[in-house]
């Protein structure tokens, strides 16, 4: 500081006018004189008579004692002075309120006494304890502002704690610190104070109405004192402790309260009661006690109400998370998915039960699926897809019909399913991408546990776009698109999909049964979005053959024309040129793997074999070399007939001749051409067409099947007329008295869908596809190690996996043969140790 | 506490000096000093508080006129920046240092 009067100055400077350091004499007498005032003016501030009072004087009485080198001893006569208020003042009052019964109830939890009386005893007491703090705040304040200079002129010099900080700190260690052992009891005025606040809490927790404004001083009072005069931020008495006793009691509190709960056996209550809880605590750390312990408080109620029993409210039978999800909960879900994600932020217990769930409900769709009878047509429940196109055979279906409206009762209920817990995920569990995530694999492992899923995913779009988008909007047939290609996506083995769509759409594409060439467009390059180019070149490589085979077509036919030889019997000729690849093998004729095989090829009739020649010359002039093989299997014929009229009849429209158009399957015309050349009444057997026509058996079935059992369409006659299929030992006649009302008749082809394979047919399939996946592997582990020249094991499964996981999920056994296999053929080769033993690493042969 | 039947206390507040002189200065400015501001304290309800008036019988008029000047020096540039300096006779270089450790304007003010 500086030279307070000690400098004689120069000059003009005019000295202080008097300075009171120079009469040491009168220095213990002024002291006593002026504390004598101040003492007079501290009791009529607690007795709130300050009116009269002048701060200024008592200002310079403590700013004077100061200077005269006695704050020490102010400082310790205004300590006293208050120690001994309390003593005198403030704790018989304080003794009096704090009877046995109180300190019993509080901290003893004695039993027999009614809420009322406790509460009223409480706040009485809490009331007390406020007054006093409220009093002795203000007193202090007041008591700090007049000594204002004692802390400028002593207190910081000689390091001591601000008076105020002292004298309020009196209340802690008078009041609160202040041992009960007068009423009996081991108790500090404190204990009864936590302990009386935590029973109002209580008290409110358990729906009574309390003060809350009065625990609110209460608490502020804890907050604003200190452990130590040193004011540490962290040593406020709130947090050293009162809140750790309120949490400690808040967890018995909780536990308890789970604990019934748990007994009660309703997780939906349990949802709404921890989530009120939350709420409450969040309001009373707000209203009641300190802000300050929000985050603490919520943990406690996320431990012992979240926490510790999730797993088991989550298990519970009737309310647990299968009841919310059967029964579309959403309240309860998008509770519980909060409540979980306050505890755990990947949400692991619901995620595994979510998954839990989603493969029940898939195993159940399977098992329905199983255990539907789907050889009544469905009238109810299997949903409109199936609807329209049945409702017209009320019969009983056949198996490939049967089979589609398996496959499209499955795809609905997978769709149905996943629709369901996309909902959920929106509208529950805040899109949450890990939640997405499980939920994505759980219906992935599912379905590809289905061995049928790819078979079924084919046939769902193929029955789509044969007829279900008949009259649909643009939107609709979106719909469908999207809701396919979602399916698709969590197909595993989309090598075989592939082959079930190449199949299905080879059937649609020649038998020109596809609804709409723009919406088979539109589903190709939706899935060349989500897979690849790759995964769709066979399909686009099918839609250009059928281009070029159109423009084939008008050329061959301006061809004719242009030769002038058209007669009467001209015949139309519509072609389709496959490109071998794309195509599936079945359609190719090569389903026995004989590709030329003379079995195969029909017989056919001399004007049709005029035909092939003809085109085959026209189509070879600008392209040589090309090998044309006819699939008689494939195609269609219309074939015009004239029924003669029957002799005997007058009217009726079996007395004039009839003309129809009859559109059959090639191997039907040919076997149609058969009777052109028999006479009337002559009967043909079953083996005489089989020699004739050279048609394969299976095929034959077939037709004959369709032109001789179905009613409106009975062109031929069998013998024995029965509803079964044609088999050999059967014969065969020309059906004279063969009526239709409508001229162009369309014979549907038996089985020509043959929409889904029979076993024996799938075992067939998935051995093709075996074969194809050695293939594929064995190309891609060549095109690794060519890359790297030499890999050890187990990286060269691991890239062979990752490439292939596109397609398919390989085995390790598949692999592994694959890479033997080529070891012995020379592509690979094992590395050798120096000494001669194998290494775990191949090499590359150029 | 006996806040209720304080009424809203005058915008200026008179500081007299121990030989007779008054001064009417604004109460916002004069609260520079925490001692001043603990005299007025409405919530005390000290004599000063009360009455609006503070009697420094320690300060002469000389001194205070200069305090009462720092105040309004103060009150009218607490907010800026490149102050001018205020202008301090010399010779009363010592009593006003004596004056300013009373008042408790000798170290950085806050802002009320």
């Amino acid at each position: 500081m500086l030279c307070r009067g000690g400098s004689s100055g120069r000059g003009r400077i005019r000295p202080p006018r008097r300075q009171l350091a120079t009469q040491p004499g009168s220095n213990k007498n002024d002291f006593e004189q002026f504390w004598a005032k101040l003492r007079e003016a501290l009791h009529d501030i607690h007795t709130h008579n300050a009116g009269n009072l002048s701060f200024e004087q008592l200002y310079r009485y403590a700013y004077k004692i100061v200077l005269m080198k006695s704050g020490a001893q102010l400082y310790d006569r205004v300590t006293e002075f208050e120690g001994k208020w309390f003593a005198e003042q403030v704790m018989p009052p304080m003794s009096a309120l704090i009877t046995k019964n109180l300190v019993s109830i509080t901290l003893d939890g004695a039993p027999g006494i009614s809420v009322v009386e406790r509460r009223s005893l409480g706040e009485k007491f809490l009331k007390f304890v406020r007054t006093c703090w409220e009093n002795h705040n203000m007193a202090m304040n007041m008591n700090a502002d007049i000594l204002m200079y004692l802390d400028r002129g002593f207190g910081e010099e000689h390091r001591r704690p601000p008076i105020y900080a002292t004298t309020i700190g009196l209340f802690r260690d008078n009041i609160l610190r202040r041992n009960l052992g007068a009423t009996g009891s081991n108790y500090e005025v404190f204990d009864i104070l936590n302990a009386t606040i935590i029973d109002q809490i209580n008290m409110e927790r358990e729906g009574d109405v309390i003060d809350k404004a009065l625990l609110r001083s209460c608490v502020s009072m804890l907050e604003g004192l200190f452990e130590t005069d040193a004011e540490v931020e962290s040593e406020r008495l709130y947090l050293t402790t009162f809140e750790p006793y309120f949490l400690r009691t808040s967890h018995d509190f909780y536990r308890v309260e789970c604990e019934r709960l748990l007994r009660e056996a309703n997780a939906s209550s349990w949802l709404r009661q921890t989530q009120r809880r939350l709420e409450e605590e969040g309001a009373r750390c707000q209203t009641t006690i300190s802000p300050l312990s929000e985050q603490k408080i919520a943990s406690v109620v996320d431990e012992e109400l979240i926490m510790k029993h999730l797993d088991e409210f989550l298990q519970l039978e009737g309310s647990g998370i299968r009841a919310m999800i059967d029964n579309d909960r959403l309240e309860d879900l998008r509770i519980l998915f909060s409540l979980v994600l306050r505890v755990d932020d990947k949400v692991t217990s619901l995620r595994n039960a979510l998954s839990l769930r989603v493969m029940e409900l898939g195993n159940e769709i399977e098992q329905n699926l199983n255990n539907t009878d789907f050889s009544v047509a469905p009238d109810t429940g299997a949903g409109e897809p199936a609807g329209d196109g049945e409702k017209t055979k009320p019969k009983t279906l056949n198996a490939a019909a049967q089979l589609t409206a398996a496959a499209i009762k499955w795809v609905d209920d997978v769709l149905q399913l996943k629709d369901k817990f996309d909902q959920l995920w929106v509208a529950c569990f805040d899109r949450k991408a890990v939640i997405e995530t499980a939920l994505t694999r759980s219906f992935s492992t599912f379905i590809n546990r289905f061995d049928r899923a790819s078979e079924y995913v084919s046939l769902f779009i193929d029955d789509n776009l044969k007829r279900g988008l008949r009259g649909k909007t643009e939107a609709e047939v979106d719909i469908v698109l999207d809701k396919a290609i979602t399916l698709l996506k969590h197909l595993g083995e989309k090598d075989k999909f592939e082959s079930y769509y190449q199949k299905h759409l080879a059937r649609r594409l020649l038998h020109g049964k596809s609804e709409s060439q723009e919406v088979e467009q539109e589903m190709i390059s939706r899935m060349k979005r989500e897979l690849g180019n790759n995964f769709t070149q066979k399909f686009e490589g099918m839609f250009r053959d059928m281009n070029t085979s159109r423009e084939t077509t008008d050329q061959y036919r301006n061809h004719v024309r242009g030769l002038g030889e058209l007669e009467e019997s001209q015949i139309d000729l519509n072609i389709s040129v496959l490109a071998g690849n794309n195509w599936p093998r079945e359609i190719m004729g090569r389903a026995t793997g004989l590709l030329s095989d003379t079995k195969t090829k029909a017989t056919y009739p001399p004007e049709i074999q005029r035909l092939q020649k003809s085109f085959f010359e026209f189509y070879t002039k600008n392209r040589n070399g090309r090998v044309l093989t006819w699939l008689g299997g494939a195609g269609t014929a219309d074939v015009k007939c004239i029924f003669p009229k029957v002799p005997g009849k007058a009217s009726g429209p079996l007395s004039k001749d009839r003309r129809y158009e009859i559109n059959v399957s090639t191997y039907g015309m040919i076997v149609l051409m058969l009777f052109n050349t028999t006479k009337n009444d002559e009967w043909l057997s079953f083996e005489d067409i089989e020699a004739a026509t050279n048609i394969p058996q299976p095929d034959l079935i077939n037709v004959l099947t369709s032109l001789s059992v179905i009613k409106q369409f009975r062109v031929l006659l069998k013998e024995s007329q029965t509803k079964s299929a044609a088999k050999p030992g059967d014969r065969f006649t020309f059906n004279a008295e063969f009526v239709s009302k409508a001229i162009k008749i369309k014979i549907p082809s038996v089985n020509a869908a043959n929409r889904v394979e029979n076993d024996e047919e799938r075992q067939k399939t998935d051995e093709k596809n075996l074969e194809t996946r050695k293939h594929v592997t064995d190309s891609v582990i060549v095109r690794i190690m060519k890359q790297r020249k030499e890999l050890t094991h187990t990286q060269l499964v691991n890239e062979v996996i990752q490439v292939l996981s596109t397609r398919f999920k390989p085995e390790m056994s598949l692999i592994k043969g694959q890479i033997e296999s080529l070891i012995s053929r020379d592509y690979l080769e094992r590395d050798e140790l120096p000494d001669g033993s194998p290494a775990d690493k191949y090499k590359y042969v150029a | 506490m006996a806040e209720s039947n304080v009424p809203v206390p005058s915008k200026y507040v008179t500081l007299a000096s121990g030989d007779g002189y008054e001064f009417v200065v604004l109460r916002e400015a004069v609260l520079v000093s925490p001692a001043i501001k603990g005299m007025l304290d409405p919530k005390s309800q000290f004599s000063e508080a009360r009455t609006g008036r503070c009697y420094f019988e320690e300060i002469n008029g000389v001194v205070l006129e200069k305090v009462v000047e720092y105040c309004q020096y103060w009150y009218k540039y607490k907010e800026s920046v490149n102050v001018p300096d205020m202008d301090v006779p010399v010779e009363l270089c010592l009593e006003l240092l004596q004056a300013a450790d009373f008042l408790g304007l000798d170290r950085k003010a806050f802002l009320p």
